[in-house]
């Protein structure tokens, strides 16, 4: 079986036509995306903001990270399954979208940030109350920029054919 | 239509022939809007959340919010000016639309809420009862505006 026609088999699912015909829950399921987008970019923002050291540096580096952590992963969860309900209802046209596959492979750049930072930089959240490494600054700015990419991709894909 | 005009003028305005230009125009400052969206609301709900007494319960609301009024105006700021833009692009239809105007109504309480009761209930002072309350009703505002930003689109 070719990508395609897997494709179309995805289209012909339930739960694709639902989503894409009925009128109601694509825009529901948008709303999810969008407020999950709120509350857990809200939290990535600050952690990043307060790893670069420019906010809330009243408190240290542990003390903004670890309380968030459960915050983002829900809303990660969130904004991930909504997103991947909102796909899964048209498949064809995100396959034919540029935009999308920019977004792939963000979020492909945003496993591999994990991989590479995580241990060094999100779970030792301690070790930089006492001072804030450059590869900690390093990992805030390229997980705005990367996460950035990925709201300017998600809009985009909206406006590709 | 009567009482057009003026909306009709805003599509006119240099920066709505701008944001009408060129195709990337648009959903470039939607992006914007979004990430604007992220610092303000965002940064609102983690202040709501602490008033609930759910999330960041180790700092009182009332140093939280001083920490993060300062990101919570910057995305405001964003959202005040890339909402603006891309209403303009198609003032006419977006004055005409249900979605836009319950989102309209809501944002007006939401900031009202927001610079009154909200910041008057992360005083250390306040009840918690009341700061609770006034989590409640900020998110409850708050999630009204994103769901019918949200629905414009779609009506």
């Amino acid at each position: 079986m070719n990508t395609v026609s897997t494709l179309e088999w995805v289209e012909r699912t339930n739960l694709s036509t639902a989503i894409r015909e009925g009128a109601l829950l694509y825009p529901i399921i948008g709303g999810f995306h969008v407020l999950a987008i709120a509350l857990f970019g809200g939290m990535l923002v600050m952690t990043d903001l307060r790893l670069l050291g420019w906010a809330m540096q009243r408190r240290t580096v542990s003390e903004i990270l670890e309380p968030f952590r459960m915050w983002k992963r829900a809303g990660f969860v969130l904004v991930a399954s909504s997103g991947l309900l909102l796909a899964w209802a048209e498949p064809l046209k995100l396959y034919r979208s540029t935009s999308f596959w920019v977004k792939v492979a963000l979020l492909a750049s945003v496993g591999v940030h994990a991989l590479v930072f995580r241990n060094g930089v999100y779970q030792n959240a301690k070790a930089l109350d006492a001072r804030l490494t450059p590869r900690a600054k390093l990992a805030a700015a390229l997980s705005l920029i990367l996460w950035a990419g990925l709201v300017v991709t998600g809009r985009l894909i909206a406006f590709d054919a | 239509m009567q009482g057009d005009s003026f909306f009709e003028w805003l599509m006119t305005t240099p920066w709505a022939k701008a944001m009408n230009g060129p195709e990337w125009a648009f959903p470039v400052v939607e992006s914007l809007h979004f990430i604007g969206l992220a610092l303000s609301v965002g940064t609102i709900a983690i202040v709501d959340l602490r008033l609930l007494g759910i999330a960041m319960v180790r700092q009182s609301s009332s140093e939280l919010a001083a920490d993060l009024d300062i990101w919570t105006r910057i995305g405001l700021a964003l959202m005040l000016i890339t909402g603006p833009l891309m209403f303009s692009a198609n003032a006419v239809n977006y004055h005409h639309n249900p979605s836009l105007q319950f989102k309209m109504a809501c944002l007006s309480l939401a900031l009202v809420f927001h610079f009154t009761m909200h910041r008057r209930a992360t005083h250390p002072t306040t009840p918690s009862l009341l700061a609770k309350f006034a989590g409640l009703v900020s998110l409850a505002l708050w999630i009204c505006v994103v769901a019918g930003g949200r629905m414009i689109a779609f009506v």
